[in-house]
């Protein structure tokens, strides 16, 4: 008995000791950035061959005061959540249907869909951004909402997501709706959605990251200050020479915050999310 | 006779809601990204200046002629092979020892968790301006080699030596995108049955064998699922070159998609760029279509 | 609970800091003003211009102006747009974009080399009629860069440079005379090998003798080109029709050798981090007229700066130059006004006050009689100034310079790398690095532009 006390004890130790150092090493780089973001300009590479560039000597927030005066943030943060929530909500909807029709309908071309949807996952925006902004001029969308939101709603990734997860629903479960006479369609949303919450947690986890801080695209359809995005806020301070790093710092500290509350509050249903999404092949 | 009619109509009620579900993501990916990609192949005949769209040229297959003894392109196809080959096992094994690390309830596990994934909340690209500082060549200027200088070892070139180049670039991807797979093996380890390492336990199966007997064999499933999301991932490699070497030295890091974005923008030859995206568009979709049917179910 | 308090800590920090933004706004309003990246409106504005977006007072000055025009022309409107950019290649994926959607605006900005492609692929059109009677106050390698085919297609209010900065505290304990530097004229400059003996001297454990820009990006051929030019001959050929014999030539051969010797014997980083000079991490650096206002804000030491080098045999003074100008684009429609206001923004008044606004030499010779501009007379920037107007040269004038900017950088990339790596020069590998960047650009020359 004491032995396995002693074990417990043990383990605990090791658990503590080697997180912590591990963890250090994952988060270092993230502490260095707010190191920075509190130091004068003169001072971010300085020290960089000892630990004391990990510690501002003469912290300040003036390189966040230069954040608010040159950039309206609250405007940024308001349409940067419009245009991704529009897309999220719409990508959620769109997306989780398909996953759920090739996972759980049978019909002619079941098949071919599902291997377009993963041979396209593969597929590189850097490839292809010349020709989506041509589509996009011919469409006499650059510069409109649409631009921004329709062209991300279809994700590979998200169907492939669903339809791994709503593969492993029992089939018992959805003959036993409709056999109480619900038509396929309002099974999926009586019985299957409300069911699914975590895997949609996950897609949306995932999703609201890449866009958050998605750069090209929004650059390069979008032009004007009501519209600006905030990658687009965080990339005017690299401007002309010199390069500012402590407003880039400060910046970035800042546009990482909604992600952190976002990750913090959502992390609970994302690990359920991807246990049950059906990967125990 | 009624059992009978009521499953045709289930069929056809599921064949219809089938084509309603699939349609619009179908419709979408058939107009956003199948449209691009069909653009792509058709300007890959094309001799076509990025500055010129009004002045572009039919040249046949000339440009897939260029690309086959183009040692760029051959080059850029290696070290893309390279780099994935490489990073997916690093990357994985990495996942699943942090997964391990924080698999246990202990109290304040979800914030190691955090740490684990904060590589991820920012963005690529200052996670590689940051890693280019820190991979500095000189001790007095840059981290890692100051406290090689202090063990008593010589500076490295990190990123200015094509022998080590690329293998920093891998290391520092696998550091930054652990943290994703790590959840992912997470979720899979929660999900392995507690009775499976009683029994082991009760047998006297040592912590590494009951890794390597009951959690190993549980996690085939998610094991499979994870290698192809980070093959995937790793074959679009871009932002790290773009940002930490440019593609040097001697194209020791050059990657696909960094040689054709190269070539489209910067250099202008879009039409060049396109015929390169074409057949490595042909290359990856041939793999993920290979992976997707050896990692299926059955 | 521990989790609901963090999530708690951390909505109240992202509220706090939206609050902390809306206040910032109205107790201020100039700093609001700066902070919208859009002058005028763009939707009925007659002349549209996009630049890209910079510091505060810049902004601050386009509010200004614009102000001031559309008081005075109502029936000619104007509206500038501000383009968030990373790096200068994003900015010209937009323009990329724009061109093919034939969404450019009236007026944009481009970087001095590349004036010659736009202007190859008729992207922007000649502006010679309206700068006809003045031209001539602008600085000879402004006029030069923004030439293309006997017209003007471009114009430019502000100007950079590149000179020898030294840190004098690091140089005196390394026991060489800092007297001497602070003496020389631009008759007199330092020569290369003067410059590797103090880079020798002052490469101590603590820091290394001297720095050259290594951006792998534009840095490279901006800050070094006077090497080549000092040396006898230029990247490419003063037609620029062919890099041949030029950027491969055996001057280019020894010129490369000699900054590659520099990093093999480790008197430079091969990789050397932003702010090098300022943290003391080096002692001397072939540094930018925009680190003036940086180390005058900033540094702990003493620093003097003098001309750049010249190569020992020919002692030919010739310094590096060029920034952004605006230029008319194709999908401009109203010509006329649009070239009257490029006029009237680019007086003496309106460049001295945006290259003080910016902190860089103005292009005008009137402009540095303008109060404003006073800091120039004497000092580190009189110097830049003195370079500018007798020294400067501009990056060749070709339409393939993107393509060779981009293989050059690559190619110096690889040999500086290589000699870091080898500790030694290898000038066999050179000569093949640079004949590789001659052999493209030809290709890309021919390819789209030989007629």
């Amino acid at each position: 008995m004491k032995s396995l006390k002693a074990q417990n004890a043990l383990q605990k130790i090791f658990f503590y000791a080697g997180n912590t150092i591990i963890g250090i090493i994952f988060v270092s780089p993230l502490i260095w950035m707010i190191a920075a973001s509190l130091k004068p300009e003169a001072k971010i590479f300085a020290n960089m061959n000892s630990i004391k560039t990990f510690i501002p000597e003469e912290a300040s927030l003036d390189n966040f005061i230069e954040v608010f005066r040159r950039v309206d943030l609250a405007n940024v943060f308001k349409n940067t959540l419009t245009y991704i929530l529009l897309i999220l909500v719409l990508d959620l909807l769109i997306n989780s249907i398909c996953g759920y029709a090739l996972a759980k309908f049978r019909f002619r071309g079941r098949k071919l869909i599902l291997s377009f949807v993963v041979a396209l996952m593969v597929m590189p925006m850097e490839a292809i951004l010349l020709p989506m902004y041509i589509e996009m001029s011919q469409l006499d969308w650059v510069n409109s909402l649409p631009a921004l939101v329709v062209p991300s709603i279809a994700k590979c990734f998200s169907i492939y997501m669903f339809y791994n997860f709503f593969k492993d629903i029992p089939d018992d479960l959805l003959e036993a709706a409709s056999i109480d006479g619900s038509s396929p369609i309002r099974t999926f949303f009586s019985i299957v959605m409300p069911i699914s919450k975590t895997v949609y947690a996950t897609v949306f986890i995932l999703d609201f990251v890449a866009h958050w801080n998605d750069f090209m695209w929004p650059f390069l359809v979008m032009t004007g200050k009501d519209k600006r995005t905030i990658q687009l806020a965080v990339q005017s301070f690299f401007g002309t020479q010199p390069v500012h790093y402590s407003a880039i710092m400060a910046s970035l500290v800042l546009s990482a915050i909604p992600m952190i509350v976002m990750f913090v509050f959502m992390q609970k249903y994302y690990v359920e999310g991807i246990a049950s999404s059906g990967i125990k092949g | 006779m009624a059992k009978i009619e009521k499953l045709s109509g289930r069929k056809r009620d599921e064949r219809i809601a089938g084509y309603v579900f699939a349609l619009p993501a179908v419709g979408l990916l058939l107009a956003f990204l199948a449209v691009p990609i069909i653009y792509t192949i058709y300007y890959s005949v094309f001799q076509y200046q990025v500055m010129r769209p009004n002045d572009i040229l039919f040249v046949g297959l000339e440009n897939y002629k260029k690309l086959f003894s183009d040692s760029d392109f051959w080059i850029s196809l290696k070290n893309t092979f390279y780099f994935t080959i490489v990073v997916v096992p690093v990357q994985c094994t990495l996942a699943l020892v942090l997964a391990m690390l924080v698999s246990k309830k202990y109290r304040g596990v979800s914030f190691f968790r955090t740490m684990y994934f904060s590589p991820q909340l920012t963005s690529m690209v200052v996670i590689s301006v940051l890693w280019t500082v820190l991979y500095n060549s000189n001790p007095n200027t840059g981290l890692i080699n100051a406290l090689l200088a202090n063990l008593g070892m010589e500076p490295i070139n990190f990123l200015t030596n094509e022998k080590t180049a690329m293998n920093s670039i891998i290391f520092m991807s696998a550091w930054q995108g652990a943290g994703y797979q790590m959840m992912i093996f997470l979720a899979g380890l929660q999900g392995i049955p507690k009775d499976q390492y009683e029994a082991a336990s009760v047998d006297g199966a040592t912590p590494w064998q009951q890794f390597l007997f009951v959690t190993l064999p549980n996690l085939k499933g998610t094991i499979k699922y994870v290698i192809m999301i980070t093959m995937i991932q790793a074959m679009k490699l871009f932002t790290q070159p773009y940002v930490m070497t440019q593609g040097g030295p001697r194209n020791s890091t050059k990657t696909m998609v960094y040689y054709i974005y190269t070539q489209g923008f910067q250099k202008g030859n879009f039409g060049y760029a396109c015929a390169v995206a074409a057949v490595f568009f042909v290359i990856v979709v041939a793999m993920s279509l290979f992976l997707q049917k050896v990692t299926a179910d059955k | 609970m521990k989790r609901k308090m963090l999530c708690t800590t951390l909505a109240i920090m992202m509220a706090s800091s939206l609050i902390a933004c809306g206040s910032s706004k109205s107790s201020d309003d100039a700093g609001t003003e700066a902070a919208a990246n859009t002058q005028g409106d763009m939707e009925n504005a007659v002349i549209t211009i996009w630049s890209p977006s910079d510091k505060e007072s810049i902004e601050n000055w386009w509010a200004e102006k614009i102000d001031e025009w559309n008081a005075e022309h109502p029936d000619m409107l104007a509206a500038r747009e501000a383009i968030d950019r990373s790096d200068s290649y994003a900015y010209d994926n937009k323009i990329a974009t724009a061109v093919t959607s034939n969404d450019l605006p009236s007026i944009f900005f481009v970087d001095g080399p590349q004036v010659s492609y736009y202007a190859a692929n008729d992207i922007i059109v000649p502006i010679t009629d309206y700068f006809s009677d003045e031209i001539d106050d602008f600085d000879p390698a402004t006029q030069a860069q923004c030439t293309y085919n006997g017209e003007l297609y471009a114009i430019s209010a502000t100007q950079s440079g590149v000179a020898f900065y030294y840190n004098k505290d690091l140089l005196k304990e390394c026991g060489v005379d800092t007297d001497d530097l602070d003496s020389r004229t631009l008759d007199n400059p330092i020569t290369w090998s003067e410059m590797a003996d103090i880079a020798k001297k002052c490469t101590t454990d603590s820091y290394v003798g001297t720095h050259i820009i290594m951006d792998h990006g534009e840095g490279i051929p901006y800050a070094l080109e006077p090497m080549y030019l000092s040396a006898g001959k230029d990247y490419i050929s003063e037609d620029g029709t062919t890099a041949d014999g030029y950027v491969n030539s055996d001057e280019a051969v020894k010129t490369t050798a000699y900054l590659a010797d520099l990093i093999a014997n480790g008197y430079a980083n091969v990789d050397p981090i932003t702010d090098e000079f300022l943290n003391g991490a080096c002692a001397t650096e072939l540094g930018g007229s925009w680190d003036v206002a940086t180390l005058e804000a900033n540094a702990d030491f003493d620093w003097g700066v003098t001309y750049y080098p010249v190569a020992d045999d020919t002692k030919k003074a010739v310094s590096p130059c060029g920034d952004w100008s605006a230029a008319v684009s194709k999908d401009c429609e109203n010509v006329e006004a649009t070239g009257e206001f490029l006029k009237w923004l680019m007086n003496t008044e309106n460049v001295a006050s945006y290259a003080d606004a910016i902190a860089k030499p103005a292009t005008r010779a009137s402009s540095y009689d303008e109060e404003c501009m006073a800091a120039y007379a004497e000092g580190p920037r009189a110097l830049f100034v003195e370079q500018l107007q007798n020294t400067a040269a501009p990056r060749p004038r070709t339409p393939s310079y993107a393509t060779f900017s981009t293989d050059y950088a690559e190619a110096m990339t690889n040999i500086f790398s290589d000699a870091a790596s080898t500790k030694s020069v290898d000038e066999s590998y050179i000569k093949e690095q640079l004949d590789s960047v001659a052999e493209s650009f030809a290709e890309d020359y021919n390819t789209y532009y030989a007629k």
